[in-house]
């Protein structure tokens, strides 16, 4: 019984709640069991929020008792590890931050706490956001729920592994060059990044500002849609948040595909190291697209083989500015006692940033560097708007832009750590999406190898609701449900 | 050093060489014509905005100083950044 409600999604889980059948916390319990039972196999939460969950779970049972219950009353929820939540330790899976906690919660964060969410604990990631497989993190890796032996795909990992163990009902990532839409694919679930600016990154641990967006990963492409419109909006506390209502998202997005043209990039469509079987579960999905009624079309991106390159730049030179603020002085791990400033840095950042981190800051500060900046940074940025009007030409001729997620099924722990450029190379078909601030969801569309493959759906800036829309329509179509792990 | 982050020794031949084959990759690069493209900076057009200009409450000075490695006098303590004379 108590494992039942751990299958179930936000929808099903309401209509529970709000008959009476359940109390929020019977939801919470069934998780927090099942995350007792799976999570020492899986390793998806760094740490756990008991002080929270009981608290916001009395808080729904009493707004279900008075019948004022929010939209997602009593809804177990997993936040990652770059997300701040006022009091409770946040790491962005790095020891440099151990122990850190924050004193204000992310506005993404708190706008689901309104909406009745409750959170279970904080998920790994790869640190401060870097990598594609959550082997990066500072604390231990996360296990893919299908295959234990396999990654869960990164940097989000945590919060896709959890999603897909039935160890929370929705989660928070943060995807700067595909580390929602990634992960979401390797494990199995939806996982969605919003158009740059919907959602607030006000509390969000900074990797990359230009490209970084929060969002959600879910269960069904209903449950992604209705988190994402309830996290949207305008925060003064963010800038660069746009002030279109939150909702919007929504629109028209049960209308189905009929009438749609899909645009298939042959860029994408025969990207280098696509696996068959990934192909061919792609295939499957544009025909039944096409059964519902689109057009599928060939457009062409043709910068594509830029994209990594001109991303390697902008992402570890927005990383080594940001991360300057690692200085051993306000917070986290510090060699207090070193004998100048100069040396309190230097020691604080080489035991605090783990390889990655190391490699991406120095990669970043070497392109920002006088008399390098021109040929690298400026280059990249102009590259990245070559990029965009690729983009920009292909939305004339399709709606929406379909292609697999990622080239690959999850691959086995410690396979790519070696090569950081076979590594980078995982986010090829999504990084696009993120230099041209494009909203992208991953949906389950069947498997290789009995390993999940996602279908990547990406739309006209501020055209969530046309992603959802064709994401929905395949859902539906294709019977392909996002299905809870086994595990062990 | 700009990136102010210590080595150990073996590093510096470590991330020498993982570098220079990501270097080579971004390479491909300069291969493009980007004489007449304007770079991209800020990726979707949002009008810049102007809040009013009130007070509003900010951390108090025990919540800025709670998570600092070391504080003294309600300040964060760092090393001496001038020799002693």
């Amino acid at each position: 019984m108590t494992d039942d409600l751990t299958q179930l999604t936000i929808k099903e889980a309401s209509r529970l709640l709000r008959l009476g059948s359940i109390s929020a916390a019977d939801l919470v319990t069934a998780h927090v069991q099942r995350i007792e039972r799976l999570d020492q196999h899986v390793k998806a939460f760094l740490r756990f929020t008991p002080e929270v969950w009981e608290k916001q779970a009395d808080e729904a049972d009493r707004r279900l008792r008075q019948g004022d219950a929010p939209p997602l009353c009593g809804i177990p929820l997993a936040v990652k590890d770059v997300l701040c939540v006022r009091g409770v330790e946040t790491t962005a899976g790095s020891q440099i931050l151990k122990g850190f906690r924050p004193p204000y919660t992310a506005t993404a964060v708190a706008r689901l706490f309104e909406a009745g969410a409750v959170m279970l604990g904080v998920t790994n990631c790869d640190e401060f956001a870097m990598g594609s497989s959550t082997e990066n993190s500072g604390y231990f890796p996360t296990r893919n729920p299908w295959d234990l032996e396999r990654v869960p795909g990164g940097s989000s990992g945590g919060s896709a592994a959890a999603v897909a163990a039935g160890e929370a009902m929705i989660a928070l990532g943060s995807d700067t060059g595909g580390s929602i839409r990634q992960p979401a694919a390797l494990c199995g679930v939806v996982g969605m990044k919003p158009t740059y600016g919907r959602v607030s990154r006000y509390g969000l641990i900074a990797f990359a500002s230009s490209l970084d967006q929060i969002g959600p990963f879910a269960r069904s492409v209903d449950d992604a849609a209705i988190t994402l419109s309830l996290m949207s909006g305008l925060d003064p506390l963010d800038a660069t948040s746009s002030d279109r209502a939150g909702m919007e998202v929504l629109n028209n997005f049960g209308a189905g595909v009929k009438g749609m043209r899909l645009g298939v990039p042959r860029e994408y469509y025969d990207v280098k190291g696509i696996e068959p079987g990934v192909k061919s579960a792609i295939d499957a999905a544009l025909a039944v697209l096409r059964t519902q009624g689109a057009e599928v079309v060939e457009v062409s991106l043709p910068h594509t083989d830029y994209g990594l390159a001109a991303y390697y730049i902008i992402a570890p030179a927005e990383c080594s500015s940001n991360l300057a603020r690692f200085d051993g002085v306000r917070y986290g791990m510090s060699e207090v006692d070193a004998p100048n400033i100069t040396e309190q840095y230097l020691e604080t950042r080489r035991k605090g940033f783990g390889s990655e981190v190391r490699r991406r800051v120095m990669l970043g500060t070497y392109a920002l560097s006088s008399g390098y900046y021109d040929a690298y940074y400026l280059k990249a940025q102009k590259v990245r708007t070559l990029i965009k009007r690729d983009f920009d030409e292909a939305f004339k001729q399709c709606d929406a832009i379909v292609s697999a997620t990622s080239p690959t099924v999850a691959f086995p722990i410690g396979s790519k750590t070696q090569n950081p450029l076979s590594m980078y190379l995982c986010d090829v078909l999504t990084l696009g999406g993120n230099l041209a601030g494009l909203p992208g969801i991953s949906v389950p569309c069947g498997t290789s190898h009995g390993l999940p493959v996602g279908l990547q759906v990406l739309g006209p800036q501020w055209g969530e609701n046309v992603v959802l829309r064709v994401a929905r329509s395949y859902e539906e179509a294709s019977g392909v449900k996002t299905q809870v792990a086994d595990v062990v | 050093m700009l990136a102010r982050i210590g080595l150990e020794p073996g590093d510096e031949e470590f991330y020498a060489g993982q570098l220079s084959g990501i270097l080579e990759h971004i390479d491909r690069l300069q291969q493009l014509d980007t004489e007449d493209i304007p770079p991209t900076a800020q990726v979707v057009e949002i009008a810049s905005r102007l809040r009013e200009d009130e007070p509003r409450p900010s951390l108090t000075q025990e919540e800025a100083l709670a998570n600092a490695p070391a504080a003294v006098n309600g300040s964060f303590r760092v090393p001496s950044i001038q020799e002693e004379t």
